[in-house]
This record gives C-alpha cells, structure tokens and sequence, in this order.
C-alpha cells in the first residue's frame, strides 16, 4: 500500500483526488429477509485480512503525515448482496477464500426456510469505507 | 447462481458522489473484472483500468463502455507518466 500510494501520487495531477473504496474491519453479517421481518443470522468471520485493513490504514496515515495528501471527506455505506436461495448460500459459503461462515448459519437459514415458500432473501450485508483525498 | 450485488445501489452512488464534477479522466487500479468501473464510466471522458493480469476481464465478460481502456499492470509500478490523472481509485477487497 505504501508503494502503491507513492505511483497513485505520481501520476496524479497537481490537486488531483484518490479515492480509497475498500471494505471496512467489521465482519459481514447474514441476515433473512422474510415479507414481514429481517432476522439477523450470524457472522462471517473475516478477521484473517484485519492485518490487511491496519496496514492499508498505517499507509494512508503516514502519507497525510507526510503531507502527500489531505483528507477531503470519509463515509461508510452498507453494501447488500442478496441471495434467492440456500443453494446459492451454499455456493457463496464454498466461494470464500480468507473468511469463514459458520455452517450453523446455513443450517439455521435451512430450518428457518424449510416450509416457506421462495417469499425470503438471504442477505450478506458489508459495511464499506470511501474516502476522498486532495493530492498536496 | 441467481444474485444480486449492490441492491441497494449504495456503492455506485457514493462512489459517483466522490468523483468531482466534471472530472476528466480516472486511474482506477484494482479494476478486477469491471463491476465498479460500469459504475461511474458515464461520468469521465477517459478512464484507463488496471490491476493484475489474471484478475482482468475475461474476453468473453460483457464488454466495457469505449472510454474505458483496461491494461495490465500492477499498482506498485504504473505504467504511466506522471501527473497524468485526475482521479485515481483504488478499489481494494480484503
């Protein structure tokens, strides 16, 4: 990041923005979405890459230091990704590289769904980090 | 697998809100397969995507709009001059 950093302030122009898009360091959380209510379902564990987000942090906070950049605006923003069915849960579940979904999740979604009709969503809710830097 | 990302359409519109107005061209490094660069290609006249080779848009993936140009290249060693962009965007996932 530190590098990267350096060439995305090099090949910006004088007063330039960069713009960091990146998740933030809470877990992403399982939710069902049934016609009348919203059930919170568990956890991905995602804490494998927190070395990641402190290092990618450290990098931003040395360069304000520095006085490479200034700090213009910094949000967070709810990112859904919505899924029809527990297959596709399933498929999300085996997709995960550096995170960890509990099975108990699946298991409960399954229970919870097992004599509905396809009236639900399983939703995967991340909170996500934007940030705008002027170039100095 | 039948999903939809976004939903909420958040992501676009904060990240359409940072870019200032009237913004010329953007560096966005760490493109991926192009699913945010969709997002806010209208805005910029120009926009060069890059990230690692094997992470690119497949040939076969719905095309980019025309003003955007996508390269190879690593965002610790770009493959550009300097003081050449308005806006970069890093778009990284932990």
């Amino acid at each position: 990041m530190v590098h990267a950093l350096s060439e995305a302030r090099r090949v910006l122009l004088p007063g330039g923005r960069l713009i960091d898009l990146r998740p933030s360091m809470l877990n992403r959380r399982v939710e069902l979405v049934l016609p009348d209510a919203t059930l919170f379902m568990g956890e991905i564990d995602s804490s494998s890459t927190f070395p990641d987000h402190v290092a990618a942090n450290e990098a931003l906070d040395a360069a304000l230091l520095a006085g490479a950049f200034g700090l213009e605006h910094m949000t967070t923003f709810a990112y859904m990704h919505d899924l029809d069915a527990l297959a596709d849960l399933r498929e999300f579940k085996a997709g995960l590289r550096r995170s960890v979904m509990p099975e108990s999740i699946v298991e409960q979604i399954a229970a919870l769904t097992a004599d509905r009709p396809n009236d639900y969503l399983i939703r995967i809710r991340r909170e996500m980090l934007v940030a705008r830097y002027r170039r100095l | 697998m039948p999903t939809r990302s976004d939903t909420a359409g958040n992501e676009k519109s904060y990240l359409r809100d940072m870019l200032t107005a009237g913004v010329g061209s953007v560096l966005e490094i760490g493109c991926g397969d192009g699913r945010l660069t969709r997002k806010y290609a209208d805005l910029p006249r120009r926009i060069v995507a890059v990230d690692l080779p094997e992470t690119l848009p497949r040939s076969d993936a719905e095309p980019l709009p025309e003003s955007v140009f996508v390269a190879a290249a690593s965002g610790i060693h770009l493959p550009f001059p300097a003081c050449r962009f308005d806006h970069v965007i890093f778009s990284l996932s932990f």
